[in-house]
């Protein structure tokens, strides 16, 4: 396993020498300083040497004079950083969305965030800002202050009815009934076959990346929180552990044990709730009910363990906020047991049941190379055969002492993805239960230094919908320099747009949801 | 005759309010807590409460989220599609002020910087059985329960009744009131 991280390093020491500076064991596995020109021949040669190399995130950073521009590179086994940077009053630089196609939409993001034109990028114009919004003003930049942008008097929507022709265009969103989320997909169709989608996401937008830098640290693991209230632990754990990086500190046993149950209650309740929405959207609606009423007793658990049915709010710099009583014990094996004797019954409606198969077998397929070349994550890699999961791969607090599986399914169809997660439902009964039955004795906390020295981290932890990934840069002061966070649905949008096309208008629900799209995630 | 008319309308009105719910920028903790209401352990059809898709249909918007600038304009235009009378109900903190996002960019904060709002329901997410609460104490307002003489002696004023974001209150605002006191008269005529 280790072999694979040095091959990757040692095949750019040897084909660029002392062109490029290569720090060990910062950001991943490696940070790799490299020119603006060379940034592609680097990547190339990761490419060659690893199928696996894809983009996790491109984080740009105001750093004066210059704008850093890092790029977030998985491979099989390794996970490395690249960077460059592009001075502030020309800030252009090469796309690498022809070397891998998942970069398209990242790059776009830093272009509207930070104003660094990426020349090539098949795609141009804001996508996660409005529409109305000043032009040349970045609100990344260190120059902006949220609270003076003024925007632009809004345009006039434009409330024409589609002309009448061959290809038609459907809007799906801002408000619709399928989406429980403002966004927008424009999908023209030919007769009934979707020919393109268009997205159009920051509906959901609320400037929290910026908002992060103007609150103290312990303010902002409650406001990372809030990024999403479905997968709330998983942003809250993201931004604490890149944290705790910076600062070096080990926390104890018990405190990764129970945040290995708040996480995984986290994916049992998340997982629920979009198996649900996945029945809701092909109209079975007996099935979203039933799905519903078992997730109920998970959010008992969940207030049981933290004294809220949502925000959890346990996780804090250093470990846990609360502990687990003992004799609550048995009242979760005893829910988690019930939960676990429903499954077959969920797995038989799957297999058997003539409208599940009907409405998502062959529904949406993503092959195993697209998955790799659009670098997807979660759930949607694992259904099309790309076994990723941060868990196994990269594990982080207790995962690498509990035995589970890593599921994975090779169809790459809507069913495949929903089975992924019905089985994965099982796996985190199972982690629950082993944590619960080997939870070490000792503190939950441990002692942290008031003060957060100057340095950066990387975190990745495995979401309910794929890797999260968080970056997170301090400058000594109370407030951090720079938090960046790469949600799972964000890098989910590209196999979505490919595998809709082709496919009938009535798929689109089906095949969409089996994403389990989060867009106060993707929006931030 | 006209009497038994202006009943049935807010009998009708009240025992089967359909609402429509729109996320103004929430981060899915509220939105999800609404979709809870509808399955099985909260049930909320049996106040004949029903999620409506479509705003022309809908009596009640629910509205989550603290409004971003590139929903604020659609928020309107919901509002505006909705048949009279109208009400709507702020669900979350966000919502009622803009919670933990306030003065963030990109972020208006609050529904009632953009719309009339009748009913807080604060909480981060509030939990369900305190938004089933806030539309009940909605729909009571629209036809009060007879009330015996003495309890109304005891009744606070309008002003101190509504200690904005400590409970869930419900306020009828005076523009609505107008059209429902505008329709009894038209029945009336």
């Amino acid at each position: 396993m280790s072999n694979s991280k040095i091959d990757l390093v040692n095949a750019i020491k040897s084909s660029f020498n002392d062109k490029v500076q290569i720090q060990m064991g910062q950001l991943g596995t490696a940070a790799i300083n490299a020119s603006n020109d060379l940034l592609r021949e680097v990547l190339k040669v990761l490419l060659r040497a690893d199928e696996k190399t894809g983009i996790t995130a491109i984080t740009g950073v105001d750093l004066g004079v210059n704008i850093g521009i890092l790029y977030h590179i998985h491979a099989s086994n390794a996970f490395l950083t690249i960077r460059t940077e592009v001075p502030k009053e020309n800030p252009k630089i090469q796309t690498i969305s022809d070397l891998i196609p998942g970069a398209v939409f990242h790059e776009l993001e830093v272009s509207d965030l930070l104003g660094v034109v990426f020349e090539g990028n098949p795609r141009t114009g804001h996508f996660v800002l409005t529409e109305n919004w000043p032009e040349g003003v970045y609100p990344l930049r260190k120059d902006v202050k949220a609270n003076e942008i003024k925007l632009n008097p809004s345009p006039k929507e434009d409330t024409k009815p589609p002309e009448i022709g061959k290809l038609v265009k459907i809007i799906i969103g801002p408000q619709h009934p399928a989406l429980l989320e403002p966004e927008k997909f424009v999908v023209t169709v030919d007769g009934e076959i979707v020919t393109k989608v268009e997205p159009r996401i920051g509906y959901v937008h609320r400037g929290i990346e910026k908002a992060t830098e103007t609150r103290t640290y312990i303010q902002d693991v409650y406001l990372v929180e809030r990024i999403c209230g479905i997968c709330n632990a998983c942003h809250a754990y993201g931004f604490v552990s890149a944290v705790e990086k910076i600062l070096k500190t080990e926390i104890p046993e018990r405190a990764k044990y129970l945040r290995v149950v708040t996480l995984e209650l986290n994916r049992l309740h998340s997982h629920l709730l979009t198996l649900g929405h996945a029945a809701l959207e092909i109209g079975y609606e007996t099935l979203f009910q039933y799905f519903w009423r078992d997730r109920e007793p998970i959010m008992d658990l969940i207030e049981l363990t933290s004294g809220n049915r949502v925000y959890a709010s346990l996780m804090t710099i250093g470990g846990v906020r609360r502990d687990l009583k003992e004799n609550d014990f048995p009242r979760i094996q005893k829910t988690l047991e019930e939960l676990k004797k429903k499954l077959p019954f969920y797995r038989q409606i799957y297999e058997k049941e003539p409208s599940i198969q009907a409405r998502m077998k062959n529904v949406g397929k993503l092959t195993r190379e697209d998955a790799i070349k659009l670098c997807v994550v979660g759930p949607v890699a694992r259904g099309s055969g790309y076994d990723i999961d941060i868990r196994k791969d990269d594990p982080y607090e207790a995962y690498g002492e509990i035995p589970f599986k890593k599921i994975v399914y090779t169809d790459g169809d809507t069913w495949s993805r929903q089975n992924v997660r019905m089985d994965e439902v099982e796996e985190s009964i199972n982690i629950i239960q082993y944590a619960l039955n080997h939870m070490p004795a000792g503190p939950i906390r441990a002692e942290v230094p008031r003060n957060v020295l100057a340095g950066e981290a990387i975190s990745r932890n495995e979401a309910p919908r794929g890797e999260l990934f968080y970056y997170v840069k301090s400058n000594g002061t109370a407030f951090p320099e720079r938090v960046k966070v790469r949600t799972p649905t964000y890098a989910n949008i590209p196999s979505f747009l490919k595998t809709a096309v082709g496919e009938n208008i009535a798929d689109v629900p089906p095949n969409f949801v089996s994403l389990d799209p989060c867009f106060s995630c993707t929006d931030r | 005759m006209s009497k038994t008319v202006t009943q049935i309308l807010t009998w009708a009105r009240v025992k089967s309010p359909w609402v429509i719910h729109f996320n103004s920028g929430a981060c899915n903790g509220c939105d999800i807590e609404i979709v809870a209401l509808l399955t099985p352990k909260y049930d909320v059809e049996r106040f004949g409460i029903k999620l409506e898709p479509s705003p022309r249909h809908a009596d009640v918007l629910l509205v989550t989220g603290c409004v971003t600038e590139q929903c604020a304009e659609r928020l309107k235009r919901i509002y505006d599609q909705m048949p009279q009378p109208k009400f709507v109900v702020a669900i979350g903190a966000c919502a009622c002020s803009g919670g933990v996002f306030e003065g963030n960019y990109n972020v208006v904060g609050g529904v009632d910087k953009i719309l009339p709002v009748n009913a807080y329901i604060p909480g981060c997410p509030p939990r369900p059985e305190a938004i089933i609460d806030g539309v009940v104490k909605l729909l009571n307002a629209l036809n009060p329960p007879k009330q015996k003489k003495q309890s109304k002696q005891q009744e606070v004023p309008k002003e101190e009744a509504r200690p904005k974001g400590a409970t869930t209150d419900v306020l009828i605002l005076p523009e609505t009131e107008k059209i429902v006191e505008e329709e009894k008269e038209s029945v009336k005529q």
